[in-house]
């Protein structure tokens, strides 16, 4: 179409383009769940299980139905029969399962429990009333009689002979299981003139986002559906969630994001509060709405890692990889809808960023009686970067060589990528590592690391030990199967866009604007992007796997260059006017001659709907190198500086992948030093507020210089890789370099997340003990 | 997270508050809430009314008299924080004042809440006690009363003040011209409470020997634990005696300690916070 209107000439993707969402989030005017709550509307209160194992003999509810204001009291019996529970989210191909001889306990998570809890936080009984305090005084007069189990707590309890079930129709507490690999590690590891092993530990801990989970839910008499508004990254999950547990038709559910407050996995997840709420809207004809608190969130909304590895690495005399093995448990607590995915994503990055001929991996995904588990941006994959980039540091030092060095040997060279291995990812399709040179990250961390630095940083921070670590990490982005988008002109010549990826404050009104704006050929105001609602689009996927800029980034992309397409067919078929003469008509044209009485009113409406079915994952790689200081009083850590260098494809908008990297940064340093949700032996939850569950803050978070190394992108229109959880993926393991470096320990002396300030105190002072 | 039901007063003058309190002793008073709000929400508290005592100005105020400085109980952190007065005259105080959570918090904490609530990890009883303070409380019953801060704090949440007495001026002592005062504290996050932290005020004789020092340790047992360096005095404040003395000062602390790691931090908080107190102490200026 003409550009008249819309003078512009360069291409939006690839600019700092302001966020649009800032200046509504910066002045308060974002409206998130809890704004959406009137004062017409029911709250509901869920009674959670107290015990973390054991049978309800009985609920009394009697006490709680007569207080004031209640108008429902509900127990998983009297839901029993209405509600069916929920089944998992993600099953891998058939070429996965055959290559990892992969397994999968038969498990779905009930809405209410019947009659066995398995962790505390559990949904029991749920109460509605006219106010969230009425609802909770009800709750509070539910009398739950227990018969208490034992609890397990740890995988390697939990898979004991003898060790109580966690879910009692199940053999044992195995959840999934998987075992693949190349080569032959138990040859050539023989031989090897290097061996170190490992016992690695990841400790349990998650997104914590600023806004807790909620859900309200409204029945619409006229349309004769539920409307639902969740906070959650997956919307369409959430519709396919509730149809198949109430049984409702697709056109009887929809379901909508307002904006949502950070979702970082955690929201990636189907929960039973969100089917329950759907049905008491119906059930009770009024808005019913279910704020999580803080307190709830500790224990009901799903954490992640807790994960436990042994690993063999092998090299020869010269620090070069011989073979590389890893046999890890992970703690899926009661139950998990994504524990194919959590499995898979860690046997499948165990590989990391090097050349490995030989190598196996050994996955047990295991139940024990605490909190749900479900992705957390990384997503497995920190795990298997922690396990193999701790074993490199060990290998570094047995070959007498530097951390950098080994590295540098066994990075993948330019002329290796891109390289495949005889691998199949979850998709089937066996792994390619469509990179350019893994060296070059390594390389521009170090560059990014002046001689004077420490120096500068030593005299800024008298008395403390500093050390710097380094690790890589490769990560899988862009997962299908699809993402759906759709596009129409609007009359006044403007456009609105819909996409299945729901934005939980990756910016996708903006980054979806730009691509929208350069196939469209105008300018970002005549742009409206809409996600998050199955209103907008009838399929989707959803946020998750760094895969919305890749997938929904490229139906956008597809969808906008159709509509212009179909837009110059009309205008020369029915006005005869050629692309780019001068008589072109503008959109605002277009779309008034398309409007009633205008000359194409006869025409179908412009209006494209497609998806985008990516051929397979695309690979992104990175290297990180932290600064860290230890005060060697008190062993608290402080990471002082943080350099992030990764390869990449197209940068929407670099604004935005500086914040996805940075964010991604912070969370991982609350992880390697801050974070994690402890248990107690009989499963009670120890880290049940903010008090106990450190997060990190702008104090702990030092600035992140990031090198953006554009890298090959074939796999899609628009030639972007994923960028949402890659700055997590290395750091745990970077940070605990770097503290080992400060403290003069032996490498490999730090195995398990979070690093206690306990353990770097012992170990200073073993260290001085030790020179003195 | 929502309290159970609760009655709420919002007296007009300390007379009133005290009515209330003498008529009804399961109710509490609220100052700040950043402590009692909390525990309300999780319904681990339960009182019958809170007396919200937010509107008596009159306790909002300071009074800077010879060798010490009253200040009202509804002061809040930051003020101690930033008062200008308050950092010339008693300097510790608003250092302790900056180290209370986050600046949101300090807006609201209040000096008498924290005083009352007595947190064993908490900055300003611990001053208090160092400097011994006097707590001005007052009842119905029995008028106006001073309790000596020294003796005040009995254990966690535990003071001597009885159910029907609201806390209504605190009196710190000045610290002479010529001490030296240091604190330290180790958290693992800023605004975090103590891991262990303490307080110290040394004074030197004319050649530089030690007169008096003295330190106050918190987070680290059930309430403020005061340290009188009795055998040092006059021993040369020479930088290296404080290691010795807080390792041998904290041995009796052994048993009473909840760990190990807790207990060799507290030590190096202790030895920290009396070499930069003997390091800003002057000599002897005042004989």
């Amino acid at each position: 179409m003409s550009a008249n209107e819309n003078a512009r000439v360069a291409p939006l993707v690839g600019q700092h383009v302001q966020r649009g969402e800032d200046l509504r989030f910066a002045t308060g005017q974002g409206r998130f769940v809890a704004d959406h709550v009137s004062t017409t509307t029911l709250h509901a209160v869920f009674l959670r299980a107290t015990q973390a194992a054991g049978q309800i003999r009985s609920i009394d509810t009697l006490a709680a139905r007569d207080c004031p204001g209640v108008l429902a009291v509900l127990t998983g019996t009297d839901l029993a029969g209405t509600l069916a529970p929920i089944g998992a989210l993600h099953e891998p191909n058939e070429a996965f399962v055959d290559a990892f001889s992969f397994q999968m306990a038969d498990i779905a998570i009930p809405c209410l429990v019947t009659d066995r809890v398995h962790y505390v936080g559990e949904p029991v009984a749920v109460v509605v009333a006219e106010s969230r305090a009425m609802a909770e005084d009800a709750a509070e007069l539910i009398d739950v009689d227990y018969t208490p189990g034992t609890a397990v707590t740890t995988p390697q309890a939990a898979l004991e002979p003898a060790a109580p079930r966690v879910h009692e129709h199940l053999p044992d507490n195995i959840a999934a299981s998987l075992r693949g690999g190349f080569g032959d590690v138990p040859a050539a590891s023989k031989g090897a003139a290097h061996r170190v092993t490992g016992r690695f530990r990841m400790g349990r801990h998650s997104g914590v986002p600023l806004e807790c989970r909620g859900v309200v839910a409204s029945w619409d008499p006229a349309r004769g559906r539920v409307d639902v508004r969740t906070s959650t990254q997956v919307p369409h999950f959430v519709r396919t969630a509730i149809c198949a547990s109430t049984g409702w038709s697709v056109s009887e559910v929809h379901v909508s994001t307002p904006d949502v407050g950070g979702g970082f996995g955690p929201k990636a997840n189907v929960y039973a509060e969100e089917v329950v709420i759907a049905y008491l809207a119906r059930l009770l004809g009024r808005e019913v709405a279910w704020l999580e608190d803080r307190a709830e969130h500790f224990v009901a909304s799903a954490q992640g890692r807790d994960q436990h590895l042994d690993a063999e690495l092998a090299v020869d005399s010269t620090g070069h990889i011989v073979s590389w093995s890893v046999e890890f448990l992970a703690d899926v607590g009661a139950g998990s809808l994504w524990v194919a995915g959590i499995t898979a994503n860690t046997a499948l990055h165990s590989v990391g960023a090097y050349r490995v001929p030989h190598f196996q991996v050994v996955g047990t995904a295991v139940y024990t009686n605490k909190t749900i588990v479900a992705q957390y941006r990384g997503a497995g994959r920190p795990e298997a970067c922690f396990a193999l980039e701790r074993c490199l540091d060990m290998a570094a030092e047995a070959a007498g060589i530097s951390r950098l060095e080994i590295r540098e040997r066994n990075l993948l060279r330019a002329e290796e990528l891109p390289k495949r291995l005889p691998l199949p990812y979850r998709d089937g399709v066996p792994i390619t590592y469509d990179g350019a040179d893994f060296r070059r990250c390594l390389r521009a961390c170090e560059q990014r690391l002046p001689d004077d630095l420490l120096d500068t940083l030593r005299a800024r921070y008298p008395g403390m030990y500093l050390g710097s670590g380094v690790a890589t990490y490769v990560e899988a982005t862009g997962r299908g199967p699809y993402e759906s988008a759709t596009v129409r002109l609007l009359a006044d010549g403007t456009f609105e866009v819909g996409v299945g990826s729901a934005c939980a404050g990756q910016s996708h009104e903006t980054t979806f604007a730009q691509i929208a704006a350069d196939a469209l050929g105008v300018p970002m105001s005549a742009v409206r992007v809409r996600t998050g609602d199955t209103d907008a689009v009838a399929d989707g996927i959803g946020s998750f796997a760094s895969r919305s800029a890749v997938v929904g980034g490229s139906a956008v992309h597809r969808v906008c260059s159709q509509l212009r397409a179909r837009a110059r067919e009309l205008v020369a078929r029915c006005l005869g006017i050629e692309q780019d003469s001068e008589h072109e008509p503008t959109w605002s044209e277009v779309g008034r001659l398309l409007a009633p009485g205008g000359e194409l009113a006869e025409q179908a409406p412009l209006s494209v709907t497609g998806t985008f079915e990516p051929p397979t994952v695309t690979w992104t790689m990175g290297a990180h190198l932290a600064v860290v200081g230890v005060a060697p009083e008190t062993g608290i850590a402080r990471v002082l500086h943080y350099v992030v260098a990764h390869e990449g494809g197209v940068e929407i908008n670099p604004t935005v992948v500086l914040g996805q990297i940075r964010g991604g940064v912070a969370q991982g340093i609350g992880g390697i030093l801050l974070e994690e949700f402890d248990y107690a032996d009989d499963g009670q939850p120890a880290t049940a507020t903010f008090a106990e569950y450190l997060l990190p803050g702008s104090c702990d978070v030092p600035p992140v210089d990031v090198v953006h190394l554009p890298g090959p992108a074939q796999l899609n229109p628009i030639g972007v890789k994923g960028v949402g959880e890659s700055g997590t993926i290395a750091v745990y393991a970077a940070v605990a370099s770097a503290i080992e470096d400060a403290l003069s320990c032996p490498a490999g002396t730090l195995t398990s997340t979070p690093v206690l300030p306990s353990t770097m105190l012992d170990i200073a002072e073993s260290s001085v003990d030790a020179s003195v | 997270m929502k309290p159970a039901a609760i009655d709420y007063a919002r007296p007009a003058s300390v007379a009133d508050a005290l009515s209330i309190m003498e008529s009804d002793v399961e109710a509490k008073v609220l100052a700040g809430g950043q402590s009692l709000l909390a525990v309300m929400n999780f319904r681990l508290a339960r009182p019958t009314q809170l007396i919200d005592i937010g509107s008596l100005a009159e306790l909002n105020r300071i009074f800077d008299d010879d060798g010490s400085l009253l200040i009202g109980a509804l002061r809040c952190h930051r003020d101690l924080e930033t008062d200008p007065l308050v950092r010339d005259r008693l300097p510790p105080l608003a250092e302790a004042a900056r180290h209370i959570g986050h600046i949101a918090i300090r807006n609201r904490g209040t000096l008498g809440g924290s005083i009352a609530h007595a947190d064993p990890a908490a900055e300003l009883p611990a001053l208090a006690a160092l400097l011994d303070a006097e707590i001005y409380v007052d009842s119905r019953q029995r008028g106006r009363r001073v309790y000596h801060a020294a003796e005040f704090f009995e254990a966690r949440y535990t003071t001597l003040l009885e159910p029907d007495e609201l806390v209504t001026w605190i009196r710190f002592p000045t610290l002479p011209a010529d001490a030296g005062w240091g604190f330290t504290e180790a958290a693992r996050r800023h605004g975090d409470f103590a891991i262990a932290g303490a307080f110290a005020v040394v004074e030197l004789t004319g050649d530089r020997r030690l007169r008096r020092a003295r330190a106050v340790l918190f987070g680290v047992t059930d309430r403020p634990w005061l340290i009188e360096a009795v055998e040092l005095t006059g021993r040369v404040a020479a930088p290296d005696i404080w290691r010795e003395f807080a390792t041998a000062a904290m041995a009796e602390l052994v048993d009473t300690m909840e760990g190990a790691y807790r207990w060799r931090v507290a030590a190096g908080c202790l030895a920290r916070a009396f070499e930069r107190a003997a390091a800003n102490a002057r000599a002897g200026a005042h004989e």
